[in-house]
Protein backbone atom coordinates (compact mmCIF):
# COMPACT_ATOMS: atom_id res chain seq x y z
CA UNK A 1 0.00 0.00 0.00
CA UNK A 2 2.60 2.37 0.79
CA UNK A 3 4.07 1.75 -2.42
CA UNK A 4 0.91 2.62 -4.33
CA UNK A 5 0.61 5.77 -1.94
CA UNK A 6 4.14 7.20 -3.28
CA UNK A 7 3.32 6.26 -6.85
CA UNK A 8 0.34 8.48 -6.53
CA UNK A 9 1.75 10.87 -4.81
CA UNK A 10 4.88 11.31 -7.18
CA UNK A 11 2.55 10.29 -10.31
CA UNK A 12 5.60 8.15 -10.88
CA UNK A 13 4.63 7.10 -14.66
CA UNK A 14 3.31 3.77 -15.34
CA UNK A 15 4.35 1.18 -18.06
CA UNK A 16 2.69 1.64 -21.28
CA UNK A 17 -0.68 -0.35 -20.72
CA UNK A 18 -2.36 -2.50 -23.35
CA UNK A 19 -3.84 0.53 -25.14
CA UNK A 20 -0.80 1.02 -27.22
CA UNK A 21 -1.17 -2.32 -28.67
CA UNK A 22 -4.60 -2.05 -29.63
CA UNK A 23 -4.05 0.97 -31.13
CA UNK A 24 -0.73 -0.41 -33.15
CA UNK A 25 -3.01 -3.51 -33.84
CA UNK A 26 -5.98 -1.28 -35.23
CA UNK A 27 -3.59 1.29 -37.08
CA UNK A 28 -2.59 -1.88 -39.08
CA UNK A 29 -5.63 -3.81 -39.87
CA UNK A 30 -7.49 -0.95 -40.82
CA UNK A 31 -4.72 -0.12 -43.45
CA UNK A 32 -4.98 -3.62 -44.71
CA UNK A 33 -8.56 -2.89 -44.55
CA UNK A 34 -8.63 0.11 -47.24
CA UNK A 35 -6.08 -1.31 -49.07
CA UNK A 36 -7.64 -4.99 -49.63
CA UNK A 37 -4.45 -7.05 -50.62
CA UNK A 38 -4.86 -10.81 -50.04
CA UNK A 39 -2.11 -12.41 -47.91
CA UNK A 40 -1.55 -14.37 -51.35
CA UNK A 41 -1.28 -10.87 -53.52
CA UNK A 42 0.91 -9.50 -50.73
CA UNK A 43 3.49 -12.68 -51.08
CA UNK A 44 2.94 -12.18 -54.79
CA UNK A 45 4.43 -9.13 -54.60
CA UNK A 46 7.33 -9.39 -52.60
CA UNK A 47 8.54 -12.64 -54.45
CA UNK A 48 8.19 -10.67 -58.04
CA UNK A 49 9.66 -7.82 -55.79
CA UNK A 50 12.73 -10.27 -54.40
CA UNK A 51 13.47 -11.08 -58.19
CA UNK A 52 13.84 -7.88 -59.50
CA UNK A 53 16.40 -7.43 -56.81
CA UNK A 54 18.31 -10.65 -57.02
CA UNK A 55 19.60 -9.55 -60.22
CA UNK A 56 21.57 -7.05 -58.80
CA UNK A 57 22.29 -8.34 -55.60
CA UNK A 58 23.31 -10.85 -53.10
CA UNK A 59 19.80 -11.19 -51.33
CA UNK A 60 19.39 -12.64 -47.28
CA UNK A 61 16.44 -14.11 -48.92
CA UNK A 62 15.22 -15.18 -45.12
CA UNK A 63 15.02 -12.10 -43.76
CA UNK A 64 13.40 -10.14 -46.43
CA UNK A 65 10.29 -7.93 -44.81
CA UNK A 66 7.44 -6.44 -46.61
CA UNK A 67 4.85 -4.54 -45.12
CA UNK A 68 2.59 -1.60 -45.46
CA UNK A 69 2.95 1.12 -43.32
CA UNK A 70 1.95 4.88 -42.85
CA UNK A 71 3.77 7.39 -43.65
CA UNK A 72 2.31 11.33 -43.21
CA UNK A 73 -0.69 10.23 -43.61
CA UNK A 74 -0.29 8.08 -46.91
CA UNK A 75 0.12 4.10 -47.13
CA UNK A 76 3.20 2.87 -48.19
CA UNK A 77 4.86 -0.27 -49.30
CA UNK A 78 7.85 -0.44 -47.64
CA UNK A 79 10.25 -3.09 -47.90
CA UNK A 80 13.16 -4.35 -46.68
CA UNK A 81 15.81 -6.48 -48.34
CA UNK A 82 19.11 -7.28 -46.90
CA UNK A 83 22.10 -8.44 -48.95
CA UNK A 84 25.28 -9.93 -47.93
CA UNK A 85 27.17 -8.31 -51.39
CA UNK A 86 26.18 -6.02 -54.22
CA UNK A 87 28.66 -7.78 -56.57
CA UNK A 88 30.44 -5.51 -58.85
CA UNK A 89 29.31 -7.32 -61.84
CA UNK A 90 26.13 -8.23 -61.16
CA UNK A 91 25.65 -4.05 -59.99
CA UNK A 92 26.37 -2.93 -63.92
CA UNK A 93 24.23 -5.58 -65.33
CA UNK A 94 21.48 -3.80 -65.46
CA UNK B 1 -36.40 22.82 -39.98
CA UNK B 2 -36.90 18.90 -39.79
CA UNK B 3 -33.97 16.21 -40.03
CA UNK B 4 -33.40 12.96 -39.90
CA UNK B 5 -30.62 11.48 -37.86
CA UNK B 6 -29.46 7.46 -38.26
CA UNK B 7 -27.66 6.25 -34.80
CA UNK B 8 -25.33 3.28 -36.94
CA UNK B 9 -22.57 1.25 -35.38
CA UNK B 10 -21.58 -1.51 -37.87
CA UNK B 11 -20.98 -3.67 -34.45
CA UNK B 12 -23.60 -4.99 -32.59
CA UNK B 13 -23.97 -4.51 -29.01
CA UNK B 14 -22.06 -0.76 -28.42
CA UNK B 15 -25.37 0.91 -27.49
CA UNK B 16 -27.07 1.81 -30.44
CA UNK B 17 -30.41 1.37 -28.77
CA UNK B 18 -29.66 2.92 -25.78
CA UNK B 19 -28.23 6.30 -27.39
CA UNK B 20 -31.44 6.38 -29.41
CA UNK B 21 -33.24 6.53 -26.74
CA UNK B 22 -31.57 8.75 -24.50
CA UNK B 23 -30.65 10.95 -27.03
CA UNK B 24 -34.66 11.34 -27.99
CA UNK B 25 -35.39 11.20 -24.61
CA UNK B 26 -32.99 14.57 -24.44
CA UNK B 27 -33.70 16.20 -27.66
CA UNK B 28 -37.32 16.18 -26.46
CA UNK B 29 -36.81 17.24 -22.54
CA UNK B 30 -35.24 20.49 -24.87
CA UNK B 31 -38.61 21.23 -26.00
CA UNK B 32 -38.37 19.35 -29.73
CA UNK B 33 -40.95 17.15 -30.99
CA UNK B 34 -39.10 13.98 -31.49
CA UNK B 35 -39.97 10.59 -32.70
CA UNK B 36 -37.66 7.68 -32.83
CA UNK B 37 -37.95 5.18 -35.08
CA UNK B 38 -37.05 1.30 -34.73
CA UNK B 39 -35.00 0.15 -38.01
CA UNK B 40 -34.56 -2.97 -36.04
CA UNK B 41 -37.12 -5.13 -38.11
CA UNK B 42 -37.35 -8.45 -36.59
CA UNK B 43 -35.06 -7.72 -33.63
CA UNK B 44 -37.40 -4.73 -31.93
CA UNK B 45 -35.59 -3.55 -28.38
CA UNK B 46 -36.38 0.28 -28.77
CA UNK B 47 -39.77 -0.46 -27.19
CA UNK B 48 -38.51 -2.28 -24.15
CA UNK B 49 -35.78 0.34 -23.82
CA UNK B 50 -38.24 3.21 -23.64
CA UNK B 51 -40.56 0.82 -21.58
CA UNK B 52 -43.45 1.39 -24.04
CA UNK B 53 -43.28 -2.46 -25.24
CA UNK B 54 -46.98 -3.04 -23.92
CA UNK B 55 -48.52 -0.12 -25.93
CA UNK B 56 -47.63 -1.29 -29.53
CA UNK B 57 -50.16 -2.21 -31.51
CA UNK B 58 -49.05 -1.09 -34.87
CA UNK B 59 -45.77 -1.08 -36.40
CA UNK B 60 -43.47 -0.03 -39.32
CA UNK B 61 -44.00 -2.07 -41.25
CA UNK B 62 -47.76 -1.80 -40.91
CA UNK B 63 -47.39 2.00 -42.46
CA UNK B 64 -45.70 1.18 -44.62
CA UNK B 65 -47.62 -1.39 -46.33
CA UNK B 66 -50.37 0.75 -46.30
CA UNK B 67 -52.18 -1.49 -43.22
CA UNK B 68 -52.33 1.02 -40.66
CA UNK B 69 -52.57 5.09 -40.76
CA UNK B 70 -49.32 6.85 -39.42
CA UNK B 71 -50.66 8.38 -36.49
CA UNK B 72 -52.08 4.49 -35.10
CA UNK B 73 -48.76 3.12 -35.13
CA UNK B 74 -46.69 6.00 -33.37
CA UNK B 75 -46.77 5.63 -29.15
CA UNK B 76 -46.61 8.73 -27.18
CA UNK B 77 -44.23 8.40 -24.58
CA UNK B 78 -46.60 9.60 -20.88
CA UNK B 79 -43.53 10.80 -19.18
CA UNK B 80 -42.90 13.23 -22.16
CA UNK B 81 -45.46 15.57 -24.49
CA UNK B 82 -43.53 15.57 -27.48
CA UNK B 83 -41.57 12.12 -27.55
CA UNK B 84 -43.12 9.62 -29.87
CA UNK B 85 -41.94 5.55 -30.82
CA UNK B 86 -42.72 4.13 -34.13
CA UNK B 87 -41.78 0.45 -33.36
CA UNK B 88 -39.99 -2.08 -35.23
CA UNK B 89 -42.18 -5.24 -36.57
CA UNK B 90 -41.46 -8.05 -34.51
CA UNK B 91 -42.47 -11.10 -36.67
CA UNK B 92 -40.79 -9.52 -40.37
CA UNK B 93 -37.31 -9.49 -41.49
CA UNK B 94 -35.66 -6.91 -42.70
CA UNK B 95 -36.58 -7.30 -46.51
CA UNK B 96 -40.26 -6.30 -45.53
CA UNK B 97 -38.44 -2.63 -46.01
CA UNK B 98 -36.58 -1.26 -49.31
CA UNK B 99 -34.81 2.29 -49.32
CA UNK B 100 -37.37 3.54 -51.47
CA UNK B 101 -40.13 2.71 -48.75
CA UNK B 102 -37.89 4.33 -45.91
CA UNK B 103 -37.44 7.22 -47.26
CA UNK B 104 -40.95 7.91 -47.94
CA UNK B 105 -41.60 7.08 -44.29
CA UNK B 106 -39.14 9.63 -42.85
CA UNK B 107 -40.28 12.14 -45.01
CA UNK B 108 -43.80 11.90 -43.96
CA UNK B 109 -42.46 12.07 -40.55
CA UNK B 110 -39.99 14.83 -41.18
CA UNK B 111 -43.63 17.25 -41.47
CA UNK B 112 -44.32 16.18 -38.30
CA UNK B 113 -41.65 16.47 -36.32
CA UNK B 114 -38.32 18.41 -35.76
CA UNK B 115 -36.39 15.54 -35.34
CA UNK B 116 -36.64 11.72 -36.65
CA UNK B 117 -34.01 9.67 -34.51
CA UNK B 118 -33.33 6.04 -36.61
CA UNK B 119 -31.89 2.86 -34.43
CA UNK B 120 -30.05 1.36 -36.80
CA UNK B 121 -29.43 -2.20 -37.13
CA UNK B 122 -26.21 -3.98 -36.92
CA UNK B 123 -24.36 -5.02 -40.09
CA UNK B 124 -23.90 -3.70 -42.83
CA UNK B 125 -26.67 -5.65 -44.93
CA UNK B 126 -30.17 -4.71 -46.28
CA UNK B 127 -31.29 -2.83 -42.82
CA UNK B 128 -28.36 -0.75 -42.55
CA UNK B 129 -29.15 0.13 -46.14
CA UNK B 130 -32.64 1.16 -45.08
CA UNK B 131 -31.28 3.12 -42.37
CA UNK B 132 -28.91 5.39 -44.34
CA UNK B 133 -31.41 5.89 -46.98
CA UNK B 134 -33.80 7.82 -45.44
CA UNK B 135 -31.08 9.84 -43.23
CA UNK B 136 -30.11 13.48 -43.37
CA UNK B 137 -27.19 12.72 -41.39
CA UNK B 138 -25.08 9.98 -39.33
CA UNK B 139 -24.03 9.55 -35.77
CA UNK B 140 -21.60 6.60 -35.37
CA UNK B 141 -21.63 4.62 -31.47
CA UNK B 142 -18.50 3.02 -31.03
CA UNK B 143 -16.89 2.10 -27.48
CA UNK B 144 -13.12 1.92 -27.01
CA UNK B 145 -12.37 -1.69 -28.24
CA UNK B 146 -10.56 -2.74 -31.00
CA UNK B 147 -13.33 -4.73 -32.66
CA UNK B 148 -16.01 -1.52 -32.68
CA UNK B 149 -13.69 0.37 -33.82
CA UNK B 150 -12.69 -1.33 -36.67
CA UNK B 151 -16.20 -1.74 -37.73
CA UNK B 152 -16.85 1.95 -37.03
CA UNK B 153 -13.66 2.89 -39.65
CA UNK B 154 -16.20 0.21 -42.29
CA UNK B 155 -19.31 2.47 -41.36
CA UNK B 156 -17.74 5.66 -41.69
CA UNK B 157 -16.50 4.54 -45.27
CA UNK B 158 -20.00 3.78 -45.74
CA UNK B 159 -21.74 6.89 -44.78
CA UNK B 160 -19.82 8.36 -46.77
CA UNK B 161 -20.07 6.39 -49.94
CA UNK B 162 -23.76 6.98 -49.23
CA UNK B 163 -22.87 10.59 -49.98
CA UNK B 164 -24.24 11.88 -46.05
CA UNK B 165 -22.28 14.34 -44.43
CA UNK B 166 -19.06 13.82 -42.27
CA UNK B 167 -20.43 11.71 -39.32
CA UNK B 168 -20.21 12.54 -35.95
CA UNK B 169 -18.91 9.87 -33.31
CA UNK B 170 -20.28 9.29 -29.67
CA UNK B 171 -17.56 7.20 -27.75
CA UNK B 172 -19.66 5.18 -25.57
CA UNK B 173 -19.07 3.11 -22.10
CA UNK B 174 -15.73 4.77 -21.34
CA UNK B 175 -13.71 4.06 -18.45
CA UNK B 176 -11.57 6.89 -17.18
CA UNK B 177 -10.00 4.56 -14.91
CA UNK B 178 -8.90 1.81 -17.38
CA UNK B 179 -7.81 5.17 -19.25
CA UNK B 180 -5.63 6.57 -16.68
CA UNK B 181 -3.75 3.21 -16.58
CA UNK B 182 -3.29 3.18 -19.94
CA UNK B 183 -5.50 0.16 -20.53
CA UNK B 184 -7.83 2.09 -22.59
CA UNK B 185 -7.55 3.67 -25.49
CA UNK B 186 -8.68 7.65 -24.43
CA UNK B 187 -10.69 9.81 -26.90
CA UNK B 188 -7.49 11.38 -28.96
CA UNK B 189 -6.32 8.07 -29.71
CA UNK B 190 -10.01 6.90 -30.97
CA UNK B 191 -10.18 10.53 -33.11
CA UNK B 192 -6.66 9.63 -34.25
CA UNK B 193 -7.50 6.69 -35.82
CA UNK B 194 -11.50 7.32 -37.07
CA UNK B 195 -10.53 10.99 -38.43
CA UNK B 196 -14.21 12.46 -37.99
CA UNK B 197 -15.48 14.83 -35.36
CA UNK B 198 -16.54 14.07 -31.92
CA UNK B 199 -19.81 14.26 -30.56
CA UNK B 200 -20.38 13.12 -27.51
CA UNK B 201 -18.43 10.92 -24.53
CA UNK B 202 -20.22 8.64 -22.48
CA UNK B 203 -18.86 7.29 -19.33
CA UNK B 204 -19.10 3.18 -18.65
CA UNK B 205 -21.94 3.44 -15.71
CA UNK B 206 -24.16 0.94 -13.73
CA UNK B 207 -27.50 3.46 -14.34
CA UNK B 208 -27.80 2.02 -18.04
CA UNK B 209 -28.56 -1.77 -16.81
CA UNK B 210 -30.75 -0.20 -13.96
CA UNK B 211 -32.70 2.09 -16.40
CA UNK B 212 -33.17 -0.30 -19.53
CA UNK B 213 -34.24 -2.76 -16.48
CA UNK B 214 -36.69 -0.14 -15.78
CA UNK B 215 -37.56 1.06 -19.31
CA UNK B 216 -36.24 4.81 -18.21
CA UNK B 217 -33.98 6.03 -19.86
CA UNK B 218 -31.01 7.90 -18.01
CA UNK B 219 -31.69 10.67 -19.51
CA UNK B 220 -34.51 11.55 -17.65
CA UNK B 221 -32.79 11.20 -14.92
CA UNK B 222 -31.12 14.93 -13.67
CA UNK B 223 -28.59 13.49 -11.18
CA UNK B 224 -27.41 10.63 -13.65
CA UNK B 225 -23.70 11.43 -15.66
CA UNK B 226 -25.04 9.58 -18.25
CA UNK B 227 -27.92 11.34 -18.41
CA UNK B 228 -26.22 14.40 -18.73
CA UNK B 229 -23.63 13.13 -21.01
CA UNK B 230 -27.10 12.30 -23.38
CA UNK B 231 -28.35 15.95 -22.53
CA UNK B 232 -25.14 17.71 -24.16
CA UNK B 233 -24.72 15.34 -27.18
CA UNK B 234 -28.61 16.50 -27.41
CA UNK B 235 -27.30 19.87 -27.57
CA UNK B 236 -24.65 19.64 -29.50
CA UNK B 237 -26.91 17.72 -31.86
CA UNK B 238 -29.25 21.03 -31.75
CA UNK B 239 -26.75 23.42 -33.14
CA UNK B 240 -25.25 24.59 -29.28
CA UNK B 241 -21.41 25.07 -29.92
CA UNK B 242 -19.18 24.22 -27.28
CA UNK B 243 -20.91 22.25 -25.26
CA UNK B 244 -17.52 20.70 -22.62
CA UNK B 245 -17.68 16.78 -22.63
CA UNK B 246 -18.73 15.46 -19.21
CA UNK B 247 -16.36 12.18 -18.49
CA UNK B 248 -12.88 14.19 -17.51
CA UNK B 249 -14.34 17.29 -16.57
CA UNK B 250 -15.78 17.20 -13.49
CA UNK B 251 -13.30 18.32 -10.85
CA UNK B 252 -12.54 16.30 -7.39
CA UNK B 253 -13.05 17.29 -3.98
CA UNK B 254 -10.28 17.84 -1.70
CA UNK B 255 -11.39 14.70 0.10
CA UNK B 256 -11.85 12.17 -2.76
CA UNK B 257 -8.54 13.03 -4.17
CA UNK B 258 -7.05 12.97 -0.69
CA UNK B 259 -8.65 9.50 -0.24
CA UNK B 260 -7.93 8.15 -3.37
CA UNK B 261 -4.39 8.95 -2.77
CA UNK B 262 -4.23 6.84 0.61
CA UNK B 263 -5.62 3.99 -1.30
CA UNK B 264 -8.99 4.17 0.96
CA UNK B 265 -10.88 4.35 -2.24
CA UNK B 266 -9.22 2.40 -5.32
CA UNK B 267 -9.95 5.37 -7.91
CA UNK B 268 -13.34 6.62 -9.53
CA UNK B 269 -16.01 4.69 -11.67
CA UNK B 270 -16.34 7.83 -13.44
CA UNK B 271 -14.27 10.88 -13.68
Amino acid sequence: MMAGFLDRFFGTPKSAGSKEDAKSRLKLVLMHDQVDLTPAQMEAMKTELLAVVARYADVDREHVELRLERVDNRISVVSTVPVRRVTGRLAHAG
Amino acid sequence: MSECIVITSGKGGVGKTTSTANLGVALALMGKKVVVVDADIGLRNLDLILGLENRIVYDLVNVIEGECRMKQALIKDKRCDNLFLLPAAQTRDKNAVSPEGMKKLVSQLKEEFDYVLLDCPAGIEQGFKNSIAGADRALIVTTPEVSAIRDADRIIGLVEAAELPEPKLIINRFRPKLVARGDMMNKEDILEILAIPLIGLVPDHEDIIVTSNRGAPAAFDEKSTVGEAYRRIARRINGEADVPFVALEEPDSVWSVLKRWMGLTPTREVA
